[in-house]
Formats: C-alpha cells, sequence, structure tokens
C-alpha cells in the first residue's frame, strides 16, 4: 500500500506529486503488478486533497501504461517500473558508494548535489513536466 | 453518479407535523413543565377559591349580616379577608396568561430561533420554513387554548359561586373580573401567541421581541377595555326625573331625554332637589335614560371580544407566514 | 450531469434601503465539483451562500440549484453555518436524532456517526458544552447526513485547529469523492482551500470578480516581471507595481509576450490578492461552455 504525503511548499502540483509518489513506490518494490491503488475517497480522506486531483494522477498513471482501471474494482497496477528494486545488486552498489562517501567526509548536502548533477548528465530533461493542462472531470467513483 | 458505498437510509418514520412536535415538546421542557405547573397551581387555586373558600366567605357574611347591630358580633373574618385575597391573586394570574404567552412566544419560541440561527438550520434540515413556522404555532396553539382556558372557565366558575352570596365579590363588569374569565383569556393568549411569533420573525432578537410582543398584548388588553362597552347593543332604560337613571350593569352612557326627543347630558340627578328642578326644566328635561349592559350581555359580550382578539390573531399568524415567505423566497423562490 | 450544481443570473440581495450586499451576480458551477468562495470578510460570501441554500429570497436577479428554485431544491441540498447554530439544550445524540427525524428516507446514521466519532465525542454531552471544533463537527454531521448533492458551507473551518481541519476537509473530499456531492465552501484564507478545491469564486465588493476551473484561471494569467519601461498595455493587467527599474505584474495576455520579460503561473494566492488589491481590475468572465459539454 502507498501512503501519499502531499508538500503544499514543495512547488510541484498536488496531482504530480501523487504521480511520482506511485511511481517512487513501483520503482521500489513496494507496489508490484497486480496491486490495487487505494481508492479516490481512501487517499482524499487521507489528504484532504481534491478528488478530481487524485483522477487526474491516477488517469497520468494510466496514460503511461502503469496502472489500469477496472470497473467497479479499482486501479491495480499493471507493471513494474525500472530495474532497480529495493534488494537489486545496483542498490547494494549505490549503498557501498554512499558509506564511503561519507567516510571520505562528504557531507548530505555535497552528496545530493554530486548525485543530482550526475543524474542530470545520464537522464537530461526527465524532470521536466508539461504545464498543466485542462482535461475534462470524469465520474468520480 | 455512483452510490456504491451508500448505507441503508433510516427508515421513515410517522411523517411531518407530529414528528416535528415531539422535538418541539424536547426543545421546550422547561416551558412546558413551569407553564402546565402554572396553569394546574392557578386551577387548583381556583377550585378551593369557588368552593370551601366561597362557603366559608358567605356563611361569615351571613353571620356578619345576621348581627346588624349588635355590640358583639361573631364572624369569621379571616374567611372574608383570605376570599378576597386569594380571588386577587388567582384573577391576576389568569390576566398574566396571555402576557407570559406572548413573552415565551416572542422571546424562546421564534425569537431565540431567528437570532441564534437555529431557524436556519432547521430549513436546511429537511423543514421548509412555512412548516417549521406551522408547527411552531399549532402545538402551542392548542397547548394555550387548554392553558388559559381552563384557568379561564374556573374563574368564571368561581365568580358565578360566589355571585350573591359574598358581599365583597367582584362585579361581573368590573374590568378585571370580566377580562379573566369566559374566552376572551383564550383569545388574547393567542393573539399573543401570534404576536410572539410575528416579533421574533421580524426582529430576529430574543429579548426585542418577548418586549414586543408582551407589549403588543397590553394594546390588546387597553384596547378590548376601552372597546368593550360599544361591542354589543345595550339596552337603554327611560327613568322619571324624580327617580334619576336607573339600571344596574355595565354603564355606556346616560343623561336627559328632552321634549324634543333629543339627549342631553344630566347636570344633577333627581328632581326632589329644587335646584336640581330647575335647570331640568330650564333643558327641558322629561326624563332620564341610561345606556347599559344588564349582566344577560355578559355572553354576548364576551364572544364578540373573543372573536375580534382571535381575527386579530389571524391576521398576525397571516402576517408571520408572509414575513417568512418573503424573507426566505419560499412563495416564489 | 449537464444540470449545474449552481447557477446564478444577476443575482443581487439589498439588505434595507441601501446597502448591496450582492450585486448583478453571474456564474455557474458545474456538478461535482469541489468550489471556494474567496474574498474578504463582508465580501457578500455569506449572502451567496445563504441565497443558495434558500434562505434568503433575491433582490433581483435568479439562482438555480441543482436545476431548480432554491426553495424546492431545499431537501436534496445541505448548509452549515457560519455560526454553526445548534440546539443547545440537546445533547450530540439527540441532535443527531433529530436530524434523522427531520430528513426521513434520506438521512445516512453510519455518515453522521463517523463524522461525530472523528472527534472523540461523548455522545451524551450537551451541545452548550462543546468547543467551537466539536459543534463545528455536529454541524456537518448534520449536514453530512442528510446525504446532500449540493453542499453549502459557509466558513466551516473557521474555528478548527489544523490537525482537525486537516481531517474534517479530508472527511469532506471522502464524501464528495464517494457520492459525487458538489461542495461549495466559503473563506477568506486562500491557502486553506487551495489543495481540496478544484473550482474558484472570488467575490469581492458585492461582485463575483474570478469564476472558473482553478486550473483554467491560473493558466489564463501570468506573472512577469519586466523593465519599468515595458508596455503592458496589449494585455489585460489586473495588477502591476515598478519598484525601481524593474515593473512587477499579473497579467492576463492576450498575446505573445516578449522574450525578455521574465514569465511565471501565479500561484492561486497570488492570483487572489492580485484581484482584490484591484478592485478596477476587469472581471474574468465565466469559463467557457466546453467544460459541461466535454462530459
Amino acid at each position: 500500500m502507498v501512503d501519499y504525503r502531499i508538500d503544499r511548499r514543495s512547488g510541484v502540483a498536488t496531482y504530480v506529486q501523487i504521480v511520482q509518489q506511485t511511481k517512487q513506490a513501483i520503482r521500489l518494490g513496494l507496489l508490484v503488478p497486480g496491486d490495487r491503488l487505494p481508492t479516490a475517497r481512501e487517499v482524499v480522506e487521507a489528504t484532504a486533497v481534491n478528488p478530481n486531483t487524485v483522477l487526474k494522477a491516477y488517469r497520468e498513471l494510466e496514460r503511461e501504461g502503469l496502472v489500469e482501471a477496472r470497473r467497479g474494482l479499482g486501479t491495480f497496477v499493471r507493471r513494474s517500473l525500472g530495474a532497480a528494486p529495493a534488494d537489486s545488486p545496483l542498490r547494494a552498489e549505490l549503498e557501498d558508494w554512499a558509506a564511503r562517501a561519507r567516510e571520505s567526509g562528504l557531507e548530505r548536502e555535497d552528496v545530493a548535489a554530486l548525485f543530482t548533477a550526475v543524474l542530470e548528465t545520464h537522464y537530461p530533461e526527465q524532470a521536466a513536466h508539461a504545464a498543466p493542462a485542462h482535461t475534462p472531470q470524469g465520474d468520480p467513483s | 453518479m455512483t452510490t456504491a458505498l451508500a448505507t441503508p437510509a433510516a427508515p421513515a418514520r410517522a411523517t411531518g407535523v407530529p414528528r416535528q412536535w415531539r422535538w418541539l415538546a424536547r426543545l421546550h421542557r422547561p416551558a412546558l413543565i413551569c407553564g402546565g405547573a402554572l396553569a394546574l397551581l392557578t386551577a387548583a387555586a381556583l377550585l378551593w377559591l369557588g368552593g370551601p373558600l366561597t362557603d366559608a366567605s358567605a356563611a361569615a357574611w351571613k353571620a356578619y349580616n345576621a348581627c346588624a347591630w349588635d355590640e358583639v358580633c361573631r364572624y369569621d373574618q379571616d374567611a372574608i379577608i383570605l376570599y378576597k385575597e386569594v380571588y386577587t391573586w388567582t384573577t391576576a394570574a389568569v390576566l398574566a396568561v396571555p402576557f407570559l404567552v406572548a413573552a415565551w412566544a416572542g422571546g424562546a419560541l421564534v425569537g431565540r430561533e431567528t437570532e441564534s440561527g437555529t431557524a436556519r438550520l432547521a430549513w436546511t434540515q429537511g423543514v421548509s420554513p412555512t412548516r417549521w413556522l406551522a408547527s411552531r404555532l399549532t402545538l402551542p396553539a392548542l397547548l394555550v387554548v387548554v392553558g388559559s382556558g381552563l384557568p379561564a372557565a374556573l374563574h368564571r366558575w368561581a365568580w358565578t359561586a360566589a355571585d350573591g352570596r359574598v358581599d365583597t365579590a367582584k362585579s361581573w363588569h368590573s374590568s378585571a373580573t370580566f377580562l379573566a374569565g369566559g374566552t376572551v383569556p383564550v383569545g388574547l393568549a393567542l393573539a399573543g401567541l401570534a404576536a410572539g411569533a410575528l416579533a421574533g420573525l421580524l426582529l430576529s432578537r430574543a429579548m426585542a421581541a418577548l418586549a414586543t410582543a408582551a407589549v403588543a398584548v397590553g394594546v390588546l388588553w387597553a384596547g378590548a377595555h376601552a372597546a368593550l362597552p360599544y361591542l354589543w347593543p345595550s339596552v337603554t332604560r327611560v327613568s322619571g326625573l324624580r327617580d334619576g337613571p336607573l339600571g344596574s350593569g355595565m354603564h355606556v352612557g346616560e343623561g336627559v331625554l328632552t321634549a324634543d326627543g333629543g339627549r342631553a347630558a344630566a347636570p344633577c340627578f333627581t328632581s326632589r332637589l329644587p335646584d336640581c328642578r330647575e335647570e331640568l326644566a330650564d333643558l327641558g328635561a322629561t326624563a332620564f335614560y341610561r345606556d347599559f349592559h344588564p349582566a344577560s350581555h355578559y355572553w354576548p359580550l364576551q364572544l364578540v371580544t373573543t372573536g375580534i382578539l382571535l381575527a386579530v390573531a389571524g391576521l398576525l399568524t397571516y402576517a408571520a407566514f408572509q414575513v417568512l415567505r418573503r424573507t426566505t423566497g419560499t412563495a416564489r423562490g | 450531469m449537464t444540470v449545474p450544481a449552481l447557477e446564478a443570473d444577476a443575482l443581487g440581495k439589498r439588505f434595507g434601503r441601501r446597502a448591496w450586499a450582492l450585486r448583478d451576480c453571474s456564474f455557474r458551477l458545474p456538478a461535482g465539483r469541489v468550489c471556494a468562495v474567496v474574498g474578504p470578510n463582508g465580501a457578500g460570501k455569506s449572502t451567496l451562500l445563504a441565497l443558495a441554500a434558500g434562505l434568503l429570497a433575491p433582490t433581483e436577479g435568479t439562482v438555480r440549484v441543482l436545476g431548480a428554485r432554491p426553495a424546492a431544491a431545499r431537501p436534496r441540498v445541505g448548509y452549515v453555518d457560519q455560526d454553526k447554530p445548534l440546539y443547545q439544550q440537546l445533547t450530540v445524540a439527540e441532535t443527531l436524532r433529530m436530524g434523522a427525524d427531520l430528513n426521513p428516507g434520506r438521512w445516512d446514521a453510519d455518515t453522521a456517526r463517523r463524522v461525530v466519532a472523528g472527534g472523540d465525542l461523548d455522545p451524551d454531552r450537551r451541545i452548550r458544552v462543546l468547543s467551537g471544533g466539536q459543534r463545528t463537527r455536529v454541524a456537518l454531521a448534520l449536514a453530512l447526513g442528510k446525504r446532500p448533492e449540493l453542499l453549502l458551507l459557509d466558513e466551516p473551518m473557521a474555528d478548527l485547529d489544523p490537525l482537525a481541519r486537516h481531517e474534517l476537509m479530508g472527511l469532506l473530499m471522502g464524501e464528495a469523492a464517494a457520492h459525487g456531492t458538489t461542495v461549495v465552501m466559503s473563506s477568506h484564507v486562500v491557502a486553506e482551500l487551495e489543495d481540496s478545491c478544484d473550482h474558484l469564486l472570488l467575490v469581492g465588493g458585492g461582485q463575483v470578480r474570478l469564476s472558473g476551473e482553478i486550473d483554467d484561471l491560473l493558466a489564463a494569467h501570468t506573472r512577469v516581471t519586466a523593465p519599468a519601461t515595458a508596455d503592458l498595455s496589449p494585455h489585460q493587467v489586473v495588477e502591476s507595481r515598478t519598484t525601481g527599474r524593474q515593473l512587477g505584474a499579473v497579467i492576463r495576455p492576450s498575446g505573445p509576450l516578449p522574450a525578455d520579460w521574465r514569465t511565471g503561473t501565479p500561484t492561486l494566492e497570488d492570483l487572489v490578492l492580485s484581484y482584490l488589491r484591484n478592485p478596477a481590475a476587469p472581471a474574468l468572465p465565466p469559463a467557457p461552455e466546453t467544460l459541461e459539454a466535454a462530459v
């Protein structure tokens, strides 16, 4: 199950936060194919965000082929994401690297900056999001 | 729109007004208890007055009148005084009922709800404004009829029991006695209820509505008192110049009749006095007359007064519904 | 769903002889939205909600609620007054029983109980002794227990602590999600509603200043920083301020903007404040009707 945390001061649109957190959960193996996402009602009761925002996020995930809505049953994860589940060798390597970075006296911010810089080099333009365009509202169910 | 999570609705219970009455009674339980206690207490006091107290007082008066000019007269003076006191207090209690009803209706029944906003709560809780007002007028009206009618009827009964037996008993037309007995208190109380409701709706302030409604009943009371002699055709009795004007009951007017058939104010009241005889002769008076209501007019006067008060109550009720419809847009929406 | 939840046409309400609380208001709120009615105190928000609830009659113009006259729609509409009026002498449990009695056939006892249960409220306590937040909870329970299609809430969160506010807002959103309830809530605190609402009605000085989907409204406006000499005139200017050699403005662009202007999307709070600070700024025409046509 995924527990969404909405950060009001992040400047990131709420529906984008839900999309990102769902992907993160899939990436980390917290959600695997066949798992049901919380219903819109469950999400909004916990986060107090607008139901249409949650539906918009779910539609975005559906558009990307990550989840599918089954009428009357809920929204289910269709596939996993990336090749780095929580216990993969890549993660072990990263853990190893992080430990060495710390030993060599790097601060948390230094590590983050370094990581982001490398990420930018290898994955350009990944973080950009289209401006929120209005999509017709569906039937909230 | 899916309603998958809908739970079965509560089963519909008895519809409409009775269900609202139950909540009305619950909301006004203290007033209901106090009002009921006051009505019962007054009724009990009136039963005591019309029964044992009247008998004791009548016996005392009989003893007093029997000993006439004896030097030592034995009679139960306490019984006479007690009768008078209890009569005064019970009359005051019956007269107070319409004022209490008006103050309660203006203050607690409607004014407090319009002031605090609970009226709006009710209007958005499945009770339309007109049904809300209707429920707030019908049940209290029934209770008011009982609560003012019973003491008023007993008051009349107690008065009748003492009439002609207790020498200090008030005459039927003394204003306190007339307005406390019969059907007039019921009419006044109902008018007070309607006045309270209207004031509560118009002012939306409990204390202001309470005061306004009580003043309105005062005005009606004074109006009834002033108009009373003219509400039923009076009887005219013509008497000789020596006798002066005759006829006992509620006086409406009196004077002299002149030779040309006209009426004039009486300068004095018997031709046995020489000065008076001259004055009457100067006027050309042929007889005295008096317009008055004999005791047999008691019920016609009561019923006409009550009818007028009920009409006033009806108008005030109509006005209250109109005010409600206009403010909430129920009529044209 | 083609019937709008709320539709006003040249709506106006005057109290007494002269004081117009609301005048010439026209807007349209599609069903299924969560709408924020925002504006300073005394702007006419409460009057607007009372008109929609059928508690006041309009002086001029019309308001349609769920396609009907407000008085006729009353059984399908829930309303919570700013003061959260309740019968002081009743207990919490009695208040809910009264709700059940006054709404026969509609009452949803489970929902009502759930709203109250969240507040750690003893059902046998009298309303008189409840805190402001607890009273809000009971008032909301009455309104939600009626299972309304349209819920009108006047400053619902005003006397709640942040925790209760978040929880009750979540509960409201849950109801909206489960039943498609249209929610209209007023507030003078924009931040309080930003995440929960998808529609905005900005009221100021008795007029509707902005009305539409929040996303659309934000997309229609641009926050620009430009040289003080910049010419804004081709665009509709909501607000502009010159500081030294720089000019900051919120505009509705009517064409492409020069490349040397720095631009950004305003936040909802920015947008609302810029309109409220500038009463002369033109009101945005109502959103195009295509929104409903798409459903």
